[in-house]
């Protein structure tokens, strides 16, 4: 059974590591991973990105089913993946020292008090 | 707006001259006894933000805030659609801090020691046994805080009679605020952290682009470029305690092709939302609020003074409306994670500043001309506690 919408299959192998809740957790996530996993996940989600949201973007949220919930969970993650491996490169293990002294308290994406 | 033009000129080193060249005393940027005189001289008497409308949307919505600075915490409560008020969150039978939550929707609050119970808008409603008491229950209100809006933030003031209203004391910076996609925002996203440095040096290193090129090569590759390899303003103004700066942008960044994506699907937004897209200003607000009133990259700093050498940062990026489609969603997690990235990258320095001054081993710091915004939050703060030891020195009446 595929987690994913059709069309999305290559993401498959990023769900269980990546369709994460909260943006804190996502960010933790970029964090905690290894420059392989970031760029395994970046490199088969960031072409896919675009579709993603144009399948997504025909529902509102509420509609979404548990398929599309976890697409989009991705796609959220994919935010905070590319900083990583787009922008900061070979900079990111410094910057993950840093950045672990951050909480995100509240997202716009997550359930919020 | 001049991005297009080639050949930056950066402001001059006479143009901002007027705020003083001298050296500036290290002691302010780490003694506790110098803390302790901010707190009397400014954070007791001057307008700070508590939070934002959109926390409290409804009547009965309340929220509770610590400000160290001051010893104080405030409760803030929506009594009615056009009526918010202020209060010292402390019980006045023997008080006790009376709302142990930092939110919530509630219109009365009861003490959990003696179960005296305050309306919203606070006015003692009941209290156990009272006859025993000496007291009229008119007499037992919570105590009130000043308390206004501007630009869909609010703002308390300790002072018991502030010296300004809020409009007054913002001056023409209020305009500039109501601006800014804040002052439509219903809903944010936020992050918090810690430092182990005093509330200036935090500050500071969010008022100069000196530093950019150093700290951020990758995250700030956008806001410098061969004609301002320091990413300096434009501009600096300023307006009594509150200064801008109007931020350049290299007319020939190339983004990275996601960046490229997702800057598209900010874009698209921010233009749906119709926002400014010209203005490029940073607004300092003395004490300790700035807002980064861009529409593409919008974002909020509270810097919360804890002690004289802890620090809490509150960044918030504040948005019009629900996310109401995937696109919409991905584009506000997308500039989340970009704020917090630069941010993240300036932690070290900070602190590694505190620790170098509190060592004790210099008498002063220096600041040049492209550190002007720094030099004018310290006059503006200086000024303040020297008035204030004036005033106690001569036996002046400070309350
Ligand atoms: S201290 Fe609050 S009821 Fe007694
Ligand atoms: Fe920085």
């Amino acid at each position: 059974m595929s987690a994913l919408p059709e069309g999305f299959e290559p993401l498959e192998p990023f769900v269980d590591g990546w369709a994460l809740g909260s943006a804190d957790e996502r960010m933790r996530q970029r964090l905690a991973s290894a420059a392989s996993e970031r760029e395994a996940f970046f490199n088969a989600g960031k072409d896919l990105v675009p579709a993603a949201l144009a399948l997504l973007d025909k529902k509102s949220f509420d509609e979404h089913d548990p398929k599309e919930e976890r697409l989009m969970l991705l796609m959220l993650s994919m935010a905070h993946v590319a900083q990583a491996v787009e922008i900061q490169q070979d900079d990111e293990p410094m910057h993950a020292h840093y950045a672990r002294f951050i909480t995100i308290t509240r997202a716009s994406a997550d359930d919020n008090p | 707006m001049n991005d297009a033009v080639p050949g930056f000129e950066p402001v001059s080193k006479e143009d901002v001259a007027h705020l003083g060249t001298d050296p500036v005393p290290a002691g302010p940027y780490y003694e506790p006894a110098y803390f302790e005189l901010e707190k009397a001289a400014i954070f007791r008497r001057t307008w700070m933000q508590v939070g934002h409308v959109c926390e409290i949307p409804e009547p009965g919505s309340f929220m509770v805030r610590e400000f160290e600075c001051a010893d104080a915490s405030i409760l803030v409560t929506r009594v009615s659609d056009t009526e918010v008020r202020a209060f010292h969150n402390v019980c006045t039978h023997r008080g006790t801090i009376l709302v142990e939550e930092s939110a919530g929707t509630r219109s009365r609050f009861s003490c959990p020691y003696h179960k005296w119970t305050f309306a919203n808008s606070g006015e003692l409603l009941s209290a156990p046994d009272f006859d025993k008491f000496y007291v009229d229950k008119a007499d037992c209100g919570l105590a009130e805080v000043a308390v206004d809006i501007c630009a869909g933030l609010v703002f308390i003031n300790l002072d018991p009679s502030p010296e300004q209203g809020l409009r007054e004391f913002l001056g023409p910076i209020a305009q500039k605020l109501e601006g800014t996609p804040m002052a439509r925002a219903t809903a944010f996203s936020e992050y918090v952290y810690e430092v182990q440095a005093n509330w200036k040096l935090t500050y500071d290193n969010f008022q100069e682009n000196y530093h950019l090129r150093f700290l951020h090569p990758r995250s700030g590759e956008m806001a410098n470029g061969p004609d301002n390899p320091f990413g300096y303003p434009e501009r600096y103004e300023f307006f009594d305690p509150h200064r801008t700066q109007t931020i350049w942008s290299n007319p020939q960044a190339q983004p990275k092709p996601f960046q490229l994506m997702a800057f598209m699907k900010v874009a698209e937004f921010a233009m749906r939302d119709e926002l400014d897209m010209v203005t490029r200003d940073y607004y300092g607000v003395f004490p300790n609020l700035f807002v980064l009133g861009t529409a593409t990259t919008h974002f909020s700093q509270w810097i919360m003074p804890i002690a004289a050498d802890r620090t809490r940062s509150v960044v918030r990026l504040y948005w019009i409306g629900e996310d109401d489609c995937a696109s919409r969603r991905f584009a506000r997690e997308f500039s989340l994670a970009t704020a917090l990235d630069i941010h993240s990258e300036d932690r070290a320095v900070i602190e590694a500043g505190h620790r170098g001054l509190a060592s004790g081993a210099l008498r002063h710091i220096h600041f040049q001309s492209q550190e002007a915004l720094c030099r004018h939050l310290f006059n503006e703060v200086d000024r303040r506690v020297q008035a204030y030891k004036a005033q106690q020195q001569s036996g002046g009446d400070v309350a």
